[in-house]
C-alpha cells in the first residue's frame, strides 16, 4: 500500500439545527494513499458533500481531525490554511452555478494564480493559462469567451482546469460529471484519468454513481446518515458486497443490459433523518436483517476480511464468513 | 389499430436569434398496452415531442410545422383546445420530470388528485376525495397523509403523488418524462417497480422519456433513440441492446461505465451535440461519427429497416456510403 497523503481521523460534523443537531459526518476514519482515489457513495443527504468540504477546512469540523501529508488541516492559521490549500482543491458539483459569469474563461482559470501571486509577469500567467486550457481540452478561441456560452461539459473543463491551476496533489472531486450527459460525462472521466496518471494526483471522488466510482476508484466507502457502512478495494466491493445496504444500493441499479437480470433487493421507506439520530445502527429502520441488537447499539467497524471494513452486527451470520 | 401513430412530426421553437429545430421529422408507433422508451441526451428533443402530442407546446416561440399524431385514430392537432383539455389528465396523461415543482406548493395533495377527477368525471366533492384517497393507497402512501402539503414529503414519495395524479382518470396512454431522475437510486427502483405494476394493472401504454439506458431496459418492450431531433436507432430491446447498429447508439453504449464489465478506458463520443439552429447539411452524426463519409457529409440519411421492426438512420446501412473501415 502506498503512503498516505491524507489520514481522517475519527471526524465529525454537527451542524446545529432547532430541533437538534443533524449529524451530518459522524466518526469516519480512513486514509487515502498518495496517487490513489477513493471513492465515497451515498444518497443525497449522507453527508458525502459535507466529509469533502470538512476536508478542506471550507467547513469547520465538529471533533476529529485531517492530517494532510502529516500536517493537520483543522484549526490551524489562516496563513497555514492558505499554504495548504495550494495543495488541496475541490472540483464543484454543479458548473453552471460554481463560476463566476462575469469572468471570462481565462481569467476564471488564473483567478486562483493571481490569489497565490505565482507568476511576476503576465506573459508567464498568459502562458500557464493557455497550457492549462490545453491539458483539460478546451479551444484556444474560447480564451475570452464567458461561461454563459458554453455547454455543460465545457465549463466542467473550467472547473477542473481551476483545480490544477496551482499544481495540487489533492483534489476533492463533489459529484464532478453528474451534471452532464453520458457521452459528456466520458470525455471528463477520461480527462481525469488521464491527469490523474501524468501529475500522481490523489483524488476523493464523491458520487452518487456507482458504475461511476467503480471505473475511477481504487477504494471504495459506502455512507448512509454519515456513518461509514463499508470500506473496501473497489473490486472487492463488486464482487464480495457484504453490508445489506451495500448490497441493496448496488441491486437498485438498473444495469443496461437485458440478459442477466440480478434479483433487486428493494428497501422499505426511505431516509430516515439524521437530526438527533436515534441510537443503534442507523440503517436498521430500513434492514431487512434488523434484530433488537441493531436498534440498541451502533455497530463498530469492523476489518472482516483483509483491508475490508464493515459496520454491521449480523455481518457473518447474513454471509456465512 | 395503433393506440398512437406519430407521423413525420416536426416542432421549430422560432426565435429572434434562429429557429431552433428541435424535433425533425419524428414518426413512431404506440401499441395498446406497451412501453416504448424515448432515449436522448439534453436537447435531443424529447420533451418537445411529448410536448408535442399534448398540445402543450409553448407557442410563441414553438410551433409546429408539420406531422401528424394519430391517437385511437383520431388527429390531435386538429383539436381545439376545448378539446385537448378533455383529453389531457383523462386519456393521455404525463408524469413530469422534478415532482419538487410539478406539484401546487398550496394545495394539499388529496385535493391536487380530487382536482383531476372533479374535472374529467361527474362525481361529488366527496366521492372525489375519497378516489383521491385510494389513489395515494396504491402508490403506496398512507390515507390519512391526503391532508398534507406537498413540502411535507420526500422526493420520492411526491413523485408518487404526481404518478397518482397522472393515473387518477386510468389513463390510456401515460407519458413519463425522466420520472426517476431526480430521485436516488434505491428510491428510483422503488418508484420504477411501482410504475410497472400500476401499468399492468390499470393496462396504460406507456411513452417512456429518459437518458438513462439501464432504466429502459428495465422497463420498455421497444426503444427509439434520438439524436438532434430526429431518431436515429428504433427496435425492440434486443435488437438495441444487443444488435446494436447506429454509431451514435454505439457511442451511448461505450460512454457508459459499467458495473457487469471491466472496462479500463470509456470510449466517449467525440466532440458535442450540433447546434439546433445551425443543424449539419447531412445526417446530423456525422460531425462526431468514426465512419463518416462524403456522402453523410452532404445528404440527410433515410431510416432504413434491418431487420423487421428494426430502423436505422444511416449510410452504412442503406447503401450508401462505404463504412471508412471495417468495423461492423
Amino acid at each position: 500500500m502506498p503512503v498516505p497523503l491524507l489520514e481522517v481521523r475519527n471526524l465529525k460534523k454537527y451542524f446545529s439545527t432547532p430541533a437538534g443537531p443533524l449529524h451530518a459526518v459522524d466518526d469516519l476514519s480512513f486514509t487515502i494513499g498518495q496517487g490513489e482515489t477513493l471513492g465515497v457513495v451515498g444518497e443525497s443527504g449522507c453527508g458525502k458533500s459535507t466529509l469533502g468540504r470538512v476536508i478542506l477546512n471550507l467547513l469547520p469540523a465538529t471533533a476529529g481531525d485531517v492530517l494532510f501529508d502529516g500536517e493537520s488541516v483543522i484549526g490551524v492559521s489562516r496563513e497555514k490554511l492558505l499554504a495548504l490549500r495550494r495543495n488541496m482543491q475541490i472540483i464543484f458539483q454543479d458548473p453552471f452555478s460554481s463560476l463566476d459569469p462575469r469572468m471570462s474563461v481565462s481569467e476564471l482559470i488564473a483567478e486562483p494564480l493571481q490569489l497565490y501571486k505565482v507568476y511576476r509577469t503576465r506573459a508567464e500567467l498568459t502562458e500557464k493559462v493557455e497550457s492549462l486550457m490545453e491539458t483539460v481540452g478546451l479551444a484556444p478561441r474560447l480564451y475570452n469567451a464567458y461561461p454563459h456560452e458554453l455547454d455543460g461539459g465545457r465549463r466542467q473543463r473550467i472547473g477542473v482546469a481551476r483545480a490544477l491551476a496551482l499544481d495540487p496533489r489533492f483534489i476533492v472531486c463533489d459529484e464532478p460529471v453528474s451534471a452532464l450527459d453520458v457521452s459528456i460525462q466520458a470525455q471528463i472521466l477520461n480527462l481525469m484519468q488521464d491527469i490523474q496518471a501524468e501529475k500522481g494526483l490523489t483524488y476523493l471522488f464523491i458520487t452518487h454513481n456507482l458504475s461511476v466510482v467503480k471505473h475511477i476508484s481504487n477504494d471504495i466507502l459506502v455512507m448512509y446518515l454519515g456513518r461509514m457502512m463499508e470500506k473496501c478495494s473497489s473490486k472487492e466491493l463488486f464482487t464480495h458486497t457484504l453490508h445489506p445496504y451495500s448490497k441493496a444500493l448496488l441491486s437498485a441499479i438498473p444495469n443496461p443490459t437485458i440478459d442477466g437480470r440480478r434479483e433487486r433487493i428493494l428497501l422499505k421507506g426511505e431516509l430516515s433523518s439524521p437530526i438527533n439520530p436515534k441510537p443503534g445502527c442507523r440503517f436498521a429502520a430500513r434492514c431487512q436483517y434488523a434484530g433488537p441488537q441493531c436498534f440498541e447499539t451502533a455497530p463498530p467497524l469492523e476489518e472482516v476480511m483483509p483491508r475490508h471494513f464493515v459496520a454491521c452486527h449480523r455481518v457473518r451470520e447474513i454471509n456465512q464468513l | 389499430m395503433k393506440l398512437l401513430e406519430i407521423q413525420d412530426l416536426t416542432i421549430h421553437y422560432v426565435t429572434d436569434d434562429g429557429t431552433v429545430k428541435a424535433v425533425n421529422g419524428i414518426s413512431l408507433e404506440l401499441e395498446k398496452g406497451e412501453t416504448l422508451g424515448l432515449v436522448g441526451e439534453t436537447g435531443a428533443g424529447k420533451t418537445t415531442t411529448a410536448l408535442g402530442i399534448l398540445g402543450l407546446v409553448p407557442d410563441p416561440p414553438g410551433r409546429i410545422v408539420g406531422g401528424r399524431v394519430l391517437f385511437e385514430g383520431e388527429n390531435l392537432l386538429e383539436k381545439t383546445p376545448h378539446q385537448m383539455r378533455k383529453i389531457r389528465g383523462e386519456k393521455i396523461s404525463m408524469i413530469f420530470q422534478d415532482p419538487m415543482t410539478a406539484l401546487n406548493p398550496v394545495l394539499t395533495v388529496g385535493d391536487q388528485i380530487s382536482e383531476v377527477i372533479l374535472l374529467h368525471q361527474k362525481t361529488s366533492h366527496a366521492e372525489a376525495a375519497l378516489k383521491a384517497c385510494e389513489m395515494l393507497e396504491l402508490v403506496g402512501i398512507p390515507a390519512e397523509r391526503a391532508g398534507d402539503y406537498p413540502h411535507q414529503f420526500s422526493g420520492g414519495m411526491k413523485q408518487r403523488v404526481v404518478i397518482a395524479i397522472a393515473l387518477a382518470c386510468n389513463p390510456t396512454l401515460l407519458i413519463a418524462d425522466e420520472p426517476t431522475t431526480a430521485l436516488d437510486v434505491t428510491i428510483q427502483a422503488q418508484v420504477i417497480d411501482m410504475i410497472g405494476a400500476l401499468k399492468e394493472k390499470i393496462g396504460t401504454s406507456m411513452l417512456l422519456i429518459t437518458h438513462d439506458l439501464g432504466v429502459v431496459a428495465e422497463v420498455c418492450d421497444r426503444v427509439a433513440i434520438l439524436y438532434a431531433g430526429e431518431i436515429v436507432e428504433a427496435g425492440t430491446l434486443r435488437q438495441i441492446y444487443q444488435e446494436t447498429s447506429h454509431p451514435y447508439t454505439k457511442g451511448l453504449f461505450g460512454s457508459l461505465p459499467r458495473l457487469d464489465l471491466e472496462v479500463e478506458r470509456l470510449s466517449p463520443i467525440q466532440g458535442l451535440m450540433p447546434d439546433p439552429t445551425d443543424l449539419p447539411a447531412g445526417c446530423s452524426f456525422a460531425p462526431r461519427c468514426p465512419h463518416a463519409g462524403p456522402l453523410c457529409q452532404s445528404t440527410p440519411p433515410r431510416p432504413c429497416e434491418i431487420a423487421p421492426g428494426h430502423l436505422v438512420r444511416c449510410h452504412l446501412f442503406d447503401g450508401g456510403a462505404a463504412p471508412k473501415k471495417e468495423v461492423l
